[in-house]
């Protein structure tokens, strides 16, 4: 019994981290019918302006060096101007063009940034610690929750609740949701397209930089595809719990994570290699029962 | 017209002897093709033992050269593509190179190695760890200068069991990467070689994004284990180790080859207690040939190298060189023969040993080392004694 909880707070943790990304992914679906795959490079750059810009195997901090206030700052700063620079230069003059169209775009965008920092960076991964006091585990009633897992979670829920509170009680907010309800309509009772189209990627930007920090602080890692995975787990999570639902997109990312880690904790040894193929399996089932997702928008719904 | 005929291949014949005749009076350079990724994500690995290859050319010309002829180089990029690195080399076999150094690494190497396998060349891969690169893969005519993956494992058993007293071990795999799963081969073979016993064994991937659930098993455990092997490499390698400390598992770790350097130890501080088979430490190697080798590296290039894997580079053309001189020919066919009979060969990286079958190292010393303050400190030099059998080496029927 000690050992299910223990994996359930594991599980939660990681959900709480695909929540998140697919929370990012599925605001700017809902708002410009694009699946922004070049959201994992805004969680690779992230990371990587932690530290400066040199080929060397043991670069010096760059944000990673400043007081962690200032460091939140730079770097979730920094992630919100770049996801805003691409959405200005590669997505918006592409906007009334087919979905496929930004699609391919958006995987430019990443291959773009991708080798720029292979340019500024090295191939090579680096490491760097920041926040290493977090990763202690705590002790709650005999359970160990490690410091990153309960941060995650923290940060998840908090994150979560100022959406809500931002897209439920602020005019742009409801300007947001209504354009990711029906973007043609909100625009013809005079929500800005251009405006909720950037405030929507600013909080995949906002997202993007707080996700990468949560990461490193949990595997002291940067390499350049370590935001594939993710945004990947993420996009699938975006599906299943709906194409265009926010709630559905925390949701999914939920399920994926949970999945993940119980087909590893519970899977007999020689088949945990196969546990991905588990995930997508189900994933793949729960589509085959509900094609629309699990929460279906009325944007979703075929209109006669 | 039939006179006509033998006119002409006696021409031709005395044309051909006289040519060669010429070749050797005029002494014409030998040429050495370098198929080398100087560009994309194999770079970071391959351009350091090009370096200490290319250095290793430049010392044996100022003492002489080879059989009293010069060596001459050329370098190609192979931009770590796979169809471009085919290409290179066959660009090299029509300079008229008399060997190919490859990529070290199976999938992006084999394809150069191949090119020369067809050409009736010998091929080294500078740090390939699967033995494919080899007789029973690409072909007869090509050879790695690295140890196989096995071996990392075999060493962190053996020396764990005899020099450290462990009897119970814990395995965590990244089954995504083949190198790293041959490692943990090694490890469980000769772990259960020794008769110790193992307390369980996990998975991971490659872009895991947590390993928590892996944790809270090893948590799980009744008695926690003497040490742990992890097989894995960057960057999942360290953010393992991370995650294992993090959450108060300080059982000794030992890990692959692919972990040693210190440049990842700032993602981890106060890390100890963990050890890498290595190939050699850059500071504090006990070895002089190892320490006069980083001399000059610094002194032809600037700086240390960062790899451990740079030696490699050396010694591929260390190894070749000395095959020419014994065979006293560049012809493939003969070097090949003095290749395959290297027994303990002493070479800058140890002893190097090959058979007509076995083209990898299956037994060379590696240099134990433990990570003390932030950085590698070197223990000593440990020599494996089960030397893997080919199903092993091949990881068939397992």
């Amino acid at each position: 019994m000690a050992y299910f909880i223990q994996v359930l707070i594991d599980a939660v943790a990681l959900g709480s981290l695909y929540a998140l990304v697919a929370l990012a992914i599925g605001l700017v679906f809902g708002v410009m019918k694009l699946i922004n795959f070049a959201q994992a490079d805004y969680l690779t750059v992230g990371a990587y302006s932690l530290v400066i810009p040199t080929a060397a195997a043991t670069p010096s901090m760059m944000f990673g060096g400043l007081p962690w206030a200032l460091m939140i700052f730079c770097v979730v700063l920094s992630i919100t101007v770049l996801a805003l620079i691409t959405e200005r230069v590669a997505f918006r003059p592409l906007r009334n063009t087919d979905p496929t169209t930004l699609l391919i775009s958006s995987f430019a965008v990443s291959y773009f940034l991708q080798s720029l920092i292979i340019m500024f960076h090295g191939g090579r991964p680096k490491s760097v610690s920041i926040g290493a006091a977090l990763t202690r585990p705590i002790d709650i009633l005999g359970l160990r929750v490690g410091g990153v897992q309960f941060l995650t979670m923290t940060v998840a829920l908090l994150l979560l609740i100022a959406l809500v509170l931002f897209l439920k009680r602020t005019s742009i907010g409801i300007q947001l949701r209504a354009a990711a309800e029906d973007f043609s309509m909100a625009r013809l009772l005079g929500v800005a397209a251009n405006r909720v189209i950037a405030i929507a990627f600013a909080i995949s930007g906002i997202l993007g930089g707080v996700i990468s920090l949560l990461f490193v602080i949990q595997t002291g890692t940067l390499d350049i595809r370590m935001g594939i995975m993710p945004t990947v787990y993420a996009f699938f999570a975006t599906v299943i719990g709906g194409i265009g639902s926010l709630p559905g997109a925390v949701l999914g990312g939920y399920i994926v994570g949970i999945l993940s880690v119980f087909l590893q904790a519970y899977l007999p040894e020689e088949m945990r290699p196969f546990r991905d193929a588990g995930v997508f399996t189900i994933v793949i089932l729960i589509l085959l029962v509900r094609p629309q997702g699990l929460i279906v928008t009325s944007a979703a719904k075929e209109r006669v | 017209m039939k006179t006509f005929g033998h006119l002409i291949c006696a021409g031709l014949a005395f044309a051909l002897s006289n040519s060669s005749a010429l070749a050797q009076d005029a002494k014409e350079p030998i040429k050495v093709g370098f198929a080398t990724a100087l560009s994309g994500w194999l770079a970071a690995y391959d351009e350091e033992p090009h370096k200490a290859a290319v250095m290793k050319i430049e010392e044996i010309n100022k003492a002489g050269g080879v059989l009293g002829r010069q060596i001459e180089y050329k370098v190609l990029d192979t931009k770590t593509d796979l169809t471009l690195t085919g290409s290179v080399a066959s660009e090299l076999v029509d300079w008229g190179a008399n060997m190919l150094v490859v990529p070290p690494d199976y999938d992006y190497g084999s394809p150069a190695a191949l090119v020369a396998q067809n050409a009736g060349l010998i091929a080294i891969s500078t740090g390939a760890s699967d033995p494919k690169m080899g007789a029973q893969g690409v072909g007869p005519n090509v050879f790695t200068a690295h140890s196989a993956s096995q071996i990392s494992g075999i060493t962190s058993a053996e020396y764990a069991y005899d020099k450290m007293g462990a009897r119970t071990a814990y395995m965590l795999e990244d089954v995504s990467i083949e190198a790293t799963k041959a490692a943990c081969a090694g490890f469980i073979a000769a772990w259960e070689k020794k008769g110790g016993k193992l307390l369980g064994r996990d998975t991971f991937q490659k872009e895991d994004a947590s390993i928590a659930a892996q944790v809270t098993r090893i948590k799980g455990l009744e008695t926690p284990p003497d040490m742990m092997f992890l097989c894995a490499t960057m960057p999942q390698g360290p953010a393992a180790v991370r995650q294992l400390r993090a959450a108060n598992i300080d059982m000794p770790i030992f890990a692959d080859t692919g972990m040693g350097g210190d440049f990842w130890l700032g993602g981890v501080p106060g890390l100890k207690d963990f050890y890498v088979p290595a190939i050699m430490s850059i500071k504090g190697d006990p070895r002089p040939e190892i320490q006069k080798f980083l001399a000059a590296y610094k002194a032809r290039w600037g700086t240390l190298p960062v790899s451990e894997f740079s030696v490699l580079g050396y010694c591929t053309i260390e190894q070749w060189t000395a095959a020419v001189e014994k065979a006293q020919s560049t012809d493939t066919e003969a070097v090949v023969a003095v290749m395959n009979q290297f027994k303990d060969q002493p070479t800058t990286c140890g002893p190097t040993s090959y058979t007509p079958e076995m083209h990898i190292q299956v037994d060379r010393p590696l240099l134990v080392s433990k990570v003390v303050d932030g950085s590698f400190e070197a223990v000593e030099i440990f020599r494996n004694s089960f030397a893997p059998d080919f199903k092993l080496l091949f990881r068939v029927s397992q």
